[in-house]
C-alpha cells in the first residue's frame, strides 16, 4: 500500500468534484414539484439517497487525499502524461461534432481519424489519410446501404 | 430431464442456417475484438445495439453471446504474443503466457489457452443448462422487496471487489446511478435532472455511457501514456500440438479454472477478472514445478484461461434467470433485452423459450467454432496484432461516434459522448473501475422501480425490506461486503 504523506491534488479535486455533483443533484431534486399523492414514495427519494451517498464518498476521497493517505499510487509514478495528445483528440472530437452536419459524415470522420492517429504519434500523413478515407467510406456505404441508417451526406450529396 | 428436452428444442433453433450464421458472425467478431487491444465485448455489443434494433432477437442474442465467448478466446492470443491483455479477463494469462512465448513455447501456450477455453466453455455451458432453470424457480420466490435487496447486493459487491479501493468503486457506482436518474421518471412522468434540455428527457442512453467510458476514455488515456504505445509482437514458435507432458500438466488446471470461474461469474462480482486471479494463484500453489512460475509455466496459462471462459457461462445464469447483470458486458446485454422489450427472468423462460434455449444451444456450437477459429487459424489472427496503434484507435473512434450518432441521429448525443469520455479518462487515470458505473446505470432505474413498488405494496412502510427474511439476508450480505473489509483493514492497523 502506498501511503505517501503528501497531499494528492488530483484526489482532492475529484473528491470535491463529487461533492459538487452531489449538490447539483440535491438542489435540482429539491426544485421538483411533486403532487402530494406521490410525495411519500415519490421520484425524489432515490436522487436524495444518491446525492447523500455521493457527497459522503466525495468527502471521504477528498479527506484521504488531503491527509496523503490515498490508497492508490499516483499515476505520475508510471510515466509522464502527454497532455498534448489528449488535447488533440479532444479537438478532433469537437471538430467532428461541429462539422458532421455541415460537411457530412465522410469529411468529418476523416478529420477525427486523422487527429486521433496524429495524437497517437503517427507522422505518416499520406498513409493515415488513405486508410482513414477507405475506412470512413466503407462505414458510410455499409451503414447507409447495408443497414439503412441516415448519415449526413454534406459535401458528398449526390455523389454517393 | 426437463432441461435436456428444452435443450434439444434449443438445438433445433440454433442449427438453422440463419442462426448458425449469426453464431459464426458473433464468434468471429468476438475473436477479432478479443485480439485487438482497446476494444472489448461490452463496447462492441453497445455499438451493435443501434444497428440490431430491427433484427430477430434470437439471432441477435446468439450473435452477442458468441461474441462474449469469442472475446475470451481471442484475448489470450494478445496476452501471450504481445504481453498486453486483450481483455481484463486475460491479465494473468499475459504473465506466464508471454514468458512461454519468449522461450519459444508460444504455440503450446496458445494451444493450452484455446483447448482450456473450449473445455471450460463447454462445461460452463453445461452447468448453465442445468442451473438456469433452478435459478428461475428461485426467482419465482422473489417479490419487489427481494429484487431490490438483490440489486443492492450486486451494487455493493461490484463496488467493493473491483478497482483500487472501495470508495472508488462506490463513487463509480453512484455516478452510474446518477446517470440513470436523468430523464423522465417512469412512474410519475416527471422530468428529473434534465436541466432544461429536452434532449435529456429520454434519458442518457447506456450506449453513450459505455462507448464514452470504454472507447473515448480509453483512447484519451492510451494517448496520454506514451510509454504504453510500443509493444513487441512475438512470433509463434513451437508446435501447436501439445506434448503428452503438456497435456498432463494442463488438464487439472483447466478443470480447477472451470470450477473457480463458473461460480464467480454467477456471483455479482464483476465477471471474469477475479476468478482468473484466484486461478493463477491456486495453480502457483499446487504446481509440481514451482521453479517455472515466473519463467513461463503452462499451468499459469491453462488455469486462468479456463476460468475466464467458465466465468462467462456463469455470468449468463443470473442474467437470464434473474435479470441481474454481474459484469459490464452483462449490463449491456440487459440493455439489449430492454431494447427488444424482453424481460429476463421466469417470464423469459416461459414466454421466449425458443430464444433462451436457442441461445444456450448456440453456445455449445459456438465453442466448437471457436476452437477451430483459434487453434488452426491462429496464424491468420496474429496478423491483426500488427495494426499500428494510431490507425486502430482512429478506427475505434470512427465507429464509436458513428454508433452513438445513429442512436437518435442527434449531435447532442455526441456532446454527451464527449463529456462522458472525459469522465472516463479521469476514471481510468485515477484508477476508478468502470464496470460499477455501467451496472449502476442499467440497474439503477430497475432497482428504483422495485423499491417504489415494494413501498407502495406496503403502503409506505419501509420495514418490508427487513421483515421479509430473504430480503433481510440479502441486505445484510450487501452491508457486510462493504463493512467487513473496512473493519479488517482497521484491525490490521491497530
Amino acid at each position: 500500500m502506498n501511503t505517501k504523506q503528501t497531499i494528492s491534488g488530483a484526489g482532492l479535486a475529484i473528491g470535491l468534484g463529487l461533492i459538487a455533483i452531489a449538490s447539483v443533484i440535491g438542489f435540482e431534486t429539491m426544485q421538483m414539484q411533486v403532487p402530494p399523492s406521490y410525495a411519500r414514495v415519490g421520484p425524489q427519494i432515490f436522487p436524495y439517497i444518491i446525492a447523500i451517498g455521493m457527497a459522503i464518498t466525495g468527502a471521504h476521497i477528498a479527506w484521504k487525499s488531503y491527509r496523503g493517505e490515498d490508497e492508490v499510487a499516483e499515476i505520475e509514478d508510471t510515466g509522464p502524461t502527454d497532455w498534448k495528445a489528449v488535447a488533440i483528440i479532444m479537438a478532433g472530437l469537437i471538430a467532428h461534432m461541429n462539422l458532421l452536419k455541415p460537411l457530412g459524415f465522410v469529411p468529418a470522420g476523416l478529420i477525427l481519424f486523422w487527429s486521433v492517429a496524429f495524437a497517437f504519434g503517427s507522422r505518416r500523413y499520406g498513409r493515415d489519410v488513405i486508410v482513414g478515407l477507405l475506412l470512413v467510406l466503407f462505414a458510410y456505404v455499409g451503414f447507409t446501404y447495408g443497414l439503412g441508417l441516415q448519415l449526413p451526406q454534406g459535401l458528398l450529396k449526390g455523389l454517393l | 430431464m426437463e432441461s435436456f428436452l428444452a435443450l434439444m428444442d434449443g438445438f433445433a433453433t440454433a442449427i438453422t442456417p440463419i442462426n448458425l450464421m449469426w453464431s459464426l458472425i458473433g464468434v468471429t467478431l468476438g475473436t477479432l475484438i478479443g485480439i485487438l487491444p482497446g476494444i472489448g465485448p461490452a463496447l462492441t455489443i453497445a455499438l451493435l445495439l443501434p444497428v440490431t434494433r430491427n433484427l430477430d432477437p434470437t439471432g441477435a442474442f446468439i450473435m452477442f453471446a458468441g461474441l462474449y465467448y469469442g472475446a475470451m478466446y481471442g484475448s489470450s492470443t494478445t496476452s501471450i504474443l504481445l504481453n498486453t491483455p486483450g481483455e481484463s479477463g486475460s491479465i494473468m494469462t499475459a504473465v506466464e503466457g508471454n514468458l512461454m512465448a519468449r522461450q519459444g513455447r508460444g504455440a503450446a501456450a496458445l494451444s493450452t489457452a484455446a483447448i482450456g477455453s473450449f473445455v471450460a466453455g463447454t462445461l460452463g455451458t453445461l452447468a448453465l443448462t442445468f442451473l438456469a432453470p433452478v435459478f428461475v424457480k428461485l426467482a419465482l420466490l422473489f417479490g419487489p422487496a427481494e429484487y431490490f435487496a438483490l440489486m443492492v447486493l450486486a451494487f455493493t459487491t461490484v463496488s467493493a471487489l473491483l478497482g483500487a479501493s472501495i470508495s472508488r468503486g462506490v463513487a463509480s457506482l453512484l455516478l452510474g446511478l446518477a446517470f440513470g436518474l436523468v430523464g423522465t421518471d417512469i412512474l410519475t412522468g416527471q422530468p428529473r435532472l434534465v436541466f432544461g434540455y429536452p434532449s435529456l428527457l429520454r434519458g442518457i442512453d447506456i450506449v453513450v455511457v459505455a462507448v464514452g467510458l470504454f472507447a473515448v476514455g480509453e483512447a484519451l488515456f492510451m494517448a496520454s501514456q506514451t510509454h504504453l504505445r510500443t509493444a513487441e509482437i512475438l512470433l509463434i514458435k513451437g508446435s501447436l500440438f501439445m506434448t503428452r507432458e503438456e497435456w498432463r500438466r494442463s488438464w487439472k488446471p483447466w478443470l480447477r479454472g472451470t470450477a473457480l470461474g463458473f461460480p464467480f461469474g454467477a456471483l455479482p462480482a464483476g465477471g471474469t477478472e477475479i476468478p482468473t486471479f484466484l486461478s493463477y494463484f491456486l495453480e502457483k500453489k499446487l504446481t509440481k514445478h514451482p521453479e517455472e512460475f515466473g519463467r513461463g509455466a503452462i499451468e499459469g496459462v491453462a488455469g486462468p484461461e479456463a476460468a475466464n471462459n467458465a466465468a462467462v457461462a456463469g455470468v449468463l445464469v443470473p442474467l437470464l434467470a434473474l435479470g441481474l447483470p454481474t459484469s459490464a458486458t452483462a449490463a449491456i446485454l440487459l440493455a439489449a433485452f430492454e431494447q427488444y422489450n424482453l424481460q429476463p427472468g421466469p417470464l423469459l423462460f416461459s414466454g421466449s423459450s425458443t430464444l433462451v434455449w436457442g441461445l444456450i444451444a448456440s453456445l455449445y456450437i459456438g465453442n466448437v467454432m471457436l476452437l477451430v477459429l483459434n487453434l488452426p487459424l491462429v496464424g491468420l489472427w496474429v496478423r491483426l496484432l500488427s495494426i499500428p496503434q494510431p490507425l486502430l484507435y482512429g478506427g475505434i473512434l470512427i465507429f464509436s461516434t458513428l454508433g452513438v450518432y445513429s442512436l437518435n441521429n442527434s449531435i447532442f448525443d455526441l456532446v454527451l459522448l464527449f463529456i462522458v469520455g472525459i469522465i472516463g479518462f479521469l476514471m481510468r487515470r485515477h484508477e476508478f473501475p468502470v464496470a460499477p458505473c455501467i451496472i449502476g446505470l442499467i440497474l439503477g432505474p430497475l432497482a428504483e422501480a422495485q423499491f417504489r413498488r415494494a413501498l407502495s405494496i406496503s403502503q409506505g412502510d419501509p420495514s418490508v425490506f427487513v421483515t421479509h427474511p430473504l430480503s433481510a439476508v440479502l441486505l445484510a450480505l450487501a452491508a457486510a461486503v462493504i463493512v467487513v473489509p473496512i473493519i479488517l483493514r482497521r484491525a490490521k492497523y491497530v
